[in-house]
């Protein structure tokens, strides 16, 4: 029992580290390891995966809030998507095919991190021309580079596609129970036009809310074991604080192109688990 | 970004001591629950693990609860609203997730 706590912190530690850095839960890591390797129940997995997305989220968001690299206003306007979303996905969970959506989503993954590839190492400053929502709601934003040396000003655009986008990455967390981060750095990334790093910091900022309400479910369930959660969260949580300080000083471009396998990966996990059923 | 004489601290650091504050808490309940556990066998080390762990669930909420009171005293009537609804649409998540 101990060794397995202590074999489980190096891996909750680099989940962390990961997740800071790109905005992400960390599940589609976490699950597979916690159960393939640790042979942990599934549903155990999942519960200590979601209650350490909240770590990745508030340990990295600290360290991202005072660099200014969080985009406040745009986070809860999206997160008003997300929460409303992951709801109602939990809802209508059991009238939906669950496979169809899987290779839905899948797909739509693929086809960003298509997209990723097809733009990277581009990390152009874009010329983003606000549409009207976003300047009533002052989206835009700035921040200190210090991969570049200077300040990153930056307008968003799309704000209500973004919230749509937003609202159908919280259904699929709801029914999916996967996708914290997955689907919205893309979406601000390529669709409102916010900076790569303004993108996962900002992610990273909303992902620890939509968790916080499947956690209590879990919590009230009993899923949450205190000897798997615990090291899991422990571990995730100075993961998250090491690799937010990491990606503050790493070059856009780095973040992307890491976040580009993940991205493929996680797409082709959906599409497997749709196709052989999951 | 606005220059608000009476504000000296911004929304950002505000809430940067939120999450600062909760995970500092849940950390050292979590370090200390963990690292007695293998030496006793009392229930109190599964107890601060537990309490460690809903110190950080509750986090967030307490972050966009406090991001509400925030752009209430800023008068940012918009979003205020807007944290109101992630609120209700956390509340009605949890209770949806219980009931059924």
């Amino acid at each position: 029992m101990i060794t397995t706590m202590l074999l489980l912190f190096p891996v909750a530690i680099v989940a962390g580290v990961m997740g800071a850095i790109l905005g992400l839960g960390g599940g589609v890591i976490l699950v597979p390891a916690l159960t393939l390797l640790f042979k942990v129940p599934m549903r155990t997995a999942v519960a200590a995966s979601t209650v350490s997305i909240i770590a990745t989220s508030t340990g990295a968001a600290v360290a991202y809030l005072n660099d200014h690299f969080t985009n406040i206003r745009v986070a809860m306007w999206l997160e008003m998507g997300t929460a409303v979303g992951a709801t109602t996905g939990a809802l209508v969970a059991g009238y939906l095919n669950q496979r169809v959506l899987f290779i839905l989503f899948g797909v739509l993954l693929g086809y960003s991190g298509y997209n990723m590839l097809k733009t990277r190492g581009k990390e152009r400053d874009r010329q983003v021309v606000p549409d009207r929502m976003s300047r009533r709601l002052r989206l835009a934003g700035s921040f200190y580079d210090p991969a570049l040396g200077r300040r990153v000003e930056y307008q968003v655009t799309h704000s209500i596609p973004g919230l749509v986008i937003m609202y159908f990455s919280g259904a699929a967390a709801g029914l999916l129970g996967i996708g914290a981060g997955i689907f919205k750095v893309p979406a601000m990334d390529q669709v409102m036009g916010l900076p790569f790093k303004a993108s996962t910091a900002t992610s990273n900022f909303m992902i620890g809310v939509t968790a916080a309400s499947g956690a209590v479910v879990y919590f009230a369930r009993g899923d949450v074991q205190p000897l798997v959660t615990g090291p899991v969260v422990l571990g995730v949580l100075i993961g998250a604080l090491i690799g937010a300080r990491l990606m503050v000083k790493m070059k856009a471009t780095t973040v992307r192109k890491m976040f580009i396998p993940l991205i493929l990966y996680t797409a082709a996990v959906m599409i497997y688990k749709g196709v052989v059923r999951s | 970004m606005n220059q608000e004489p009476a504000k000296i601290m911004t929304i950002e650091s505000i809430l940067a001591r939120v999450l600062r504050l909760g995970s500092i808490i849940a950390g050292v309940l979590l370090a200390i629950g963990l690292s007695t556990m293998p030496l006793t066998g009392a229930p109190y080390p599964r107890r601060l693990i537990m309490a460690g762990l809903i110190t950080l669930l509750l986090t967030p909420v307490l972050r966009v609860l406090v991001a509400g009171v925030v752009f209430v005293k800023e008068r940012d009537w918009l979003f205020a609203l807007f944290c109101l609804v992630v609120l209700c649409a956390l509340t009605a998540g949890v209770t949806l997730g219980l009931v059924v």
